[in-house]
Order: C-alpha cells, then sequence, then structure tokens
C-alpha cells in the first residue's frame, strides 16, 4: 500500500512537473524554418500546420518551405533556410536526398528537427509507432483474408525510407506466420506524387493479369493515398472478391473505409497533427536545455473495419461520419 | 525615308529582343531587395550548386540548337537531356547498389546514353522528323525505360566517388562547382572557338548557305545530337550527387528550367541567338531566381507558373523581335 501511494505520488509529481514544463515552454525570439515535402496530402498538410502553429504559439516566427511533393525540391529548400539563418530547421517527410542537407545544417550549427525522418544528423526524429502500426495491419489483414491467399502490395519505398522499412518489414514479418499467404512478385511501386491516380492504373493492369478469384488483397505497405486509387480501380471493375488494407488513416481514408461494403477493411491511424506539434515542443525543450531522445512516438489508433473507422473520425476529430 | 523606317525597324526588334533580360533582371532585383540574405557569398554558392545539372544540360542544348537553327518549332531542339541523365543516374544507382564498381555502371550508362543520342540523330537527320516532336518522344520512351530499371522506386547512393561531386575541394570550393565551370569552358571554346563550332554555327545559321560552302550539315547536326546525350550523362553523376541517389521524377523540374534557360541565354548575346555562355548564365539565373522566390516566401506552384509563364515571354519576344526585324 505504502509501495502503491509512493508510486502514485511520483507519477503526480511527474505529471505535475510536465504540465509545468510545458508552460515554460517558449520560441521567444527565435526564426524555426519548416521544411515540408508538400502540402497537397492530408497527412503532410497536418504535420505541417501542426508545426508551424506550435511554433508561432510559443512564440516564434516560422519560416516555411513547401517542395510540392518533388523530394528534390524538398531537399534543395533545406539551402535556402539555412541562407536565412533559421535558429532551427523541423523538416516534415523527405527521401535520402535530404541527408546532406542535414548534415550541412548541422555543421552550421543549426539544430535539425525531423518528422519521419531518422537521421544521424538530427537531434531528434518525431514519428509514429511505425513498429506496432507494421504488425497492426499485418495482422489485421492477414485475419481479414481467413489467413490464405494472394495479396499484391505496393511498396516503392521499403528500403529508401526507414519508416516504410519498419512498417512493410514488420507486416511481411507477421505474414511468415501465415504460410498460406502468398505475397505477388514483383511487387508494385506506387509514384510518390499523383499517388491515387498511377495506383488507379497500376490496379486496372493487376486485375486484368489476375481474374476473379485469383486475387485476394491489395495492401498499400507505408501510406494510404494510392489505396484511393485501388478502391476506385476495384469499383470501376466491379470486383468485389478483394480486401483494401494501407496505413495512415487520415478524414478521406476513413470516409471510404466507413461506407457500406467497402473494401478498404482495416487501417492505422496516425495523428499528423500531434506530431507536427511534438516536433515543434521538441525545439523548444532543446532550446530550454533538455536532452532530448534520438525518437518521440506519437501514438497511432488501429482502424477495423467500419464501426471502428467511423469511431477513429469521431476520436480524432475529423467530425461525424452518418 | 526607308533608311530611317529600317533604323527604327531594327531599334524596335532590338528593345524587344532585350525585354526578356529586363524582364529577369527586374524580377532578380525584386527579389534581391526582398529576400534576406539574397547578396551575399553563401547564396552565390548556394545559387552555382544548385543550378550545375541545368548548365551541363544546357551546354548540350545549346549545342543542338546553335546547329539545327534556333526556329522552336522547325530548328533544332533536344528536349530528350532530361530523360538521358536520370537514365544514367537510374542505371548507376541500379548497378552501384547491386554491388557492381562505380567505372563498371558509368560504362554502362554511357553506352546508353549514347545509345539515346544515336536515335535522336537517326530520327531527325535520317527519317527528318521534326526535332521537337521526335525528341519529346524519345523523352517519354527513355523515361520509361529508367522507370523500368529502377522500379521507380528511391535509390540510395553508394558511391563515394560521387558524392564527392557536392564535397568541397578545398575548403569553400566544391569540386562540382569546378568541374562545372571547366566543363563550360571547354564547351564555350569547342563550340565557338574551334572550326568544328564555326561550321556548327554556320549550319545552323543558314542550311542552305552552309551546304553551298561545302558543310556538312547533316552529319554536325547528329554529331550535335551526340554532344547533347554525353551532357545528359554527365548531368546524370551530378543529380545522383545532389540528391544522394536517385529519385523518380527529377527529369521534370531539369527540362522546365533547361529551356527556359537556354532560350532566355539568347537575350544575352548581341544577335539574340542561342550562345553556349548565354545559356549558362540563365541557367544560373533561373536558379538565382528560383531560390530567391522561395526565399520570399512565393508558393511552390506559383513558382512553377512564373517559370512557365517567363519560357512563353522569352520565345514570344523572340519571335516578335525576328518578325519586327
Amino acid at each position: 500500500m505504502k509501495k502503491l501511494l509512493a508510486a502514485t505520488s511520483a507519477i503526480a509529481v511527474l505529471s505535475v512537473s510536465t504540465a509545468w514544463a510545458q508552460d515554460q515552454l517558449s520560441l521567444e525570439g527565435k526564426t524555426i524554418g519548416v521544411a515540408v515535402v508538400g502540402t497537397q496530402h492530408f497527412w503532410d498538410r497536418e504535420a505541417f500546420n501542426g508545426a508551424t502553429s506550435k511554433v508561432e504559439d510559443l512564440g516564434g516566427t516560422v519560416v516555411a518551405v513547401d517542395g510540392g511533393r518533388d523530394n528534390q525540391v524538398h531537399a534543395d529548400n533545406h539551402d535556402v533556410l539555412m541562407n536565412r539563418g533559421v535558429d532551427a530547421v523541423i523538416s516534415i517527410l523527405g527521401d535520402g536526398s535530404v541527408d546532406p542537407k542535414f548534415e550541412a545544417l548541422q555543421a552550421a550549427d543549426i539544430p535539425v528537427f525531423s518528422v519521419d525522418h531518422p537521421s544521424p544528423y538530427v537531434v531528434n526524429n518525431t514519428t509514429s509507432d511505425n513498429y506496432y502500426m507494421g504488425t497492426t495491419i499485418g495482422r489485421y489483414m492477414a485475419d481479414a483474408m481467413g489467413g490464405e491467399g494472394k495479396v499484391a502490395v505496393f511498396n516503392a519505398f521499403e528500403n529508401s525510407l526507414r519508416i516504410c522499412g519498419i512498417r512493410t518489414g514488420l507486416w511481411k514479418y507477421v505474414l511468415q506466420d501465415y504460410p498460406e499467404i502468398e505475397i505477388i512478385q514483383p511487387e508494385l511501386a506506387e509514384e510518390f506524387a499523383n499517388a491515387p491516380e498511377d495506383a488507379r492504373r497500376q490496379t486496372l493492369d493487376l486485375l486484368s493479369q489476375y481474374p476473379e478469384g485469383e486475387l485476394d488483397a491489395i495492401h498499400v505497405g507505408c501510406w494510404d493515398q494510392p489505396a484511393i486509387g485501388v478502391v476506385q480501380a476495384l469499383e470501376e471493375t466491379g470486383r468485389t472478391d478483394i480486401i483494401v488494407t494501407a496505413l495512415d488513416g487520415g478524414p478521406d481514408t476513413m470516409e471510404i473505409m466507413a461506407e457500406e461494403g467497402s473494401p478498404f477493411v482495416a487501417n492505422v491511424a496516425q495523428q499528423p497533427r500531434l506530431i507536427g506539434q511534438t516536433a515543434a515542443e521538441n525545439v523548444a525543450r532543446y532550446f530550454a536545455g533538455e536532452t532530448l531522445l534520438p525518437q518521440t512516438y506519437v501514438d497511432v489508433v488501429p482502424v477495423n473495419g467500419p464501426e471502428e473507422a467511423k469511431a477513429a473520425y469521431k476520436e480524432l476529430g475529423y467530425g461525424e461520419i452518418k | 525615308m526607308q533608311a530611317s523606317a529600317r533604323h527604327q525597324r531594327h531599334r524596335l526588334a532590338t528593345i524587344v529582343g532585350l525585354l526578356p533580360l529586363i524582364i529577369f533582371l527586374a524580377l532578380l532585383l525584386y527579389v534581391g531587395l526582398n529576400a534576406p540574405n539574397f547578396l551575399t557569398v553563401v547564396n552565390l554558392k548556394l545559387v552555382l550548386t544548385q543550378s550545375l545539372t541545368v548548365v551541363l544540360s544546357v551546354i548540350g542544348l545549346s549545342a543542338v540548337v546553335m546547329a539545327g537553327g534556333d526556329d522552336v518549332v522547325s530548328g533544332g531542339i533536344d528536349l530528350s537531356i532530361p530523360a538521358t541523365a536520370v537514365l544514367c543516374a537510374g542505371i548507376v544507382a541500379v548497378m552501384t547498389s547491386a554491388g557492381q564498381p562505380v567505372i563498371l555502371a558509368a560504362g554502362a550508362a554511357l553506352v546508353a546514353s549514347m545509345l539515346v543520342g544515336v536515335v535522336n540523330a537517326v530520327l531527325i537527320t535520317r527519317l527528318r522528323m521534326a526535332p521537337l516532336l521526335a525528341t519529346l518522344a524519345m523523352f517519354v520512351a527513355v523515361v520509361g525505360i529508367t522507370n523500368v530499371i529502377t522500379e521507380r522506386k528511391r535509390l540510395n547512393l553508394n558511391a563515394d566517388s560521387i558524392a564527392a561531386l557536392r564535397g568541397d575541394i578545398v575548403p569553400g570550393i566544391p569540386l562540382g562547382i569546378l568541374l562545372v565551370a571547366i566543363l563550360s569552358l571547354l564547351a564555350w571554346f569547342f563550340l565557338h572557338r574551334s572550326k568544328w563550332g564555326l561550321n556548327l554555327q554556320a549550319a545552323g545559321g543558314s542550311r542552305d548557305a552552309a551546304e553551298i560552302s561545302g558543310i556538312r550539315v547533316d552529319r554536325l547536326v547528329a554529331q550535335s545530337y551526340l554532344l547533347a546525350a554525353f551532357m545528359g550523362f554527365v548531368t546524370g553523376f551530378f543529380m545522383l550527387a545532389r540528391a544522394n541517389g536517385y529519385s523518380p521524377g527529377a527529369q521534370d523540374n531539369l527540362m522546365l528550367e533547361m529551356v527556359l534557360a537556354t532560350f532566355l541565354g539568347a537575350a544575352f548575346s548581341p544577335r539574340r541567338i542561342v550562345t553556349v555562355w548565354g545559356a549558362i548564365l540563365g541557367a544560373v539565373l533561373v536558379a538565382a531566381i528560383s531560390i530567391g522566390l522561395k526565399t520570399i516566401g512565393v508558393n511552390v506552384f506559383w513558382t512553377d507558373l512564373i517559370k512557365g509563364a517567363l519560357i512563353v515571354i522569352v520565345v514570344a519576344l523572340s519571335a516578335i523581335s525576328q518578325r519586327v526585324q
């Protein structure tokens, strides 16, 4: 009993001190560069808005650059931030082309805080619990397939983006325990820009290759914008024998999941706005002299089936699906 | 009276020919005054670094335009250079990722790039296809092949010798800038000072006159497409160094900036014709404008619109200037 009391009071003190620290966080007088790979997609835009609004809430000034969902433009934008002489950079997404830029910023003593891009040149990376996302979507998909059948996977980024390596790698790890599930080779590679339309076309090709009964599932390994195109292609061809799973769970895809008889059966929703806000808070913590861990994980919400899609939609503050 | 009318027309043509430059310099001035830290040495280095791939491809494009004539529709143009560059980058990235030595990968990329040049040359000098269409078709086809080779995936670079292109050779001077400066000087010499270059210009200036004086125009035109393909090959390595690997889609922006820089560069020459040094200067200016617009916070899609509009203005004013003359 004594022990429990001690533990409870310790937790109470801890939470009070966190709350106190939260109030003390400030970016007053600091100029923070925020580079985002694009703002067309919900996820990117939310993370960006979360970061910029939090920087401003904390009294900082934002210098924003948008890559237009072109990885090279996004990487080059970091040079612009360096030239502007910002105090710190929050960098959202991006492929390996940003690493030399992070290195240059570090060399110029400008600390970098990344979102979804772990790198030796950053102070801290804020990201979702990608490990949980990968295994959860693996289990949900295997269950929805009844533990057997063929699955096609859109997997353009497993080897180039670490977060995708974790998500798809762990999805495959789960499938090792389902020997009756076969991943169709070669895997598909989706486009980074124009993903829905590109995935729609690729799915139409896939469906003509695998007639009714020969394909059971289509999974998008790292995000869910391509899944929008996959569902369109299934509807166009009237194929009801195939289920769709993906990751990210923005309002656009959860609305599709909530439709009656939707082929889109499972997802894991992230909290991109909270991720952006957390990255901005981490910048303030860093300037306050706190030592940050290399990674900050933000909780995710598993979404299995239409009812959970409706619930998650509401829980995450996107409104209500009737 | 007639002489004075001609004189006036000539003056009007000169002003119209200079307009793109004036518009561009005004834009640059606006950016320079509004963007913090724009007119600094660090920013100049940044502008040069970001312009390297465009500089290399405009060397190729300006050679083609000089040999084929600067009429955008019927003259020489090679839109396939950015595609050749990504083909080279893709081949090198795939092969080095598979553990092959860089030299072997470079050899394979060179063969593939020169093949693009040969096909362009055959389509244009043998089959007499319009260069604009022929090279646009090649652009699409070559990007397609590149997507097959790379499976349209991002590939990280694991070749230090290529990454060295973005490093400094002596403190403060990146190797890439130095190499491109040397290549630019060589290109200027061969295209503007050598006999071959003068013949090339004669061929583009007036095909008939050149043929009468014994210049083998088709051969020179074919050679210009081979040079363009070679420059695409070189560009590929700088793309790899800049992006620290191969990223799908890099060709689109390069195409836009290459065309803009080359035709903008014509405004620098006294006779408003495409020259190598004009195109190179154009490439640097385009990079400066791009960085400047970003620094003052212009939306990325507006930047594309501005670049597209500038191409229209440059090409239209050059056409008007020629008609007036």
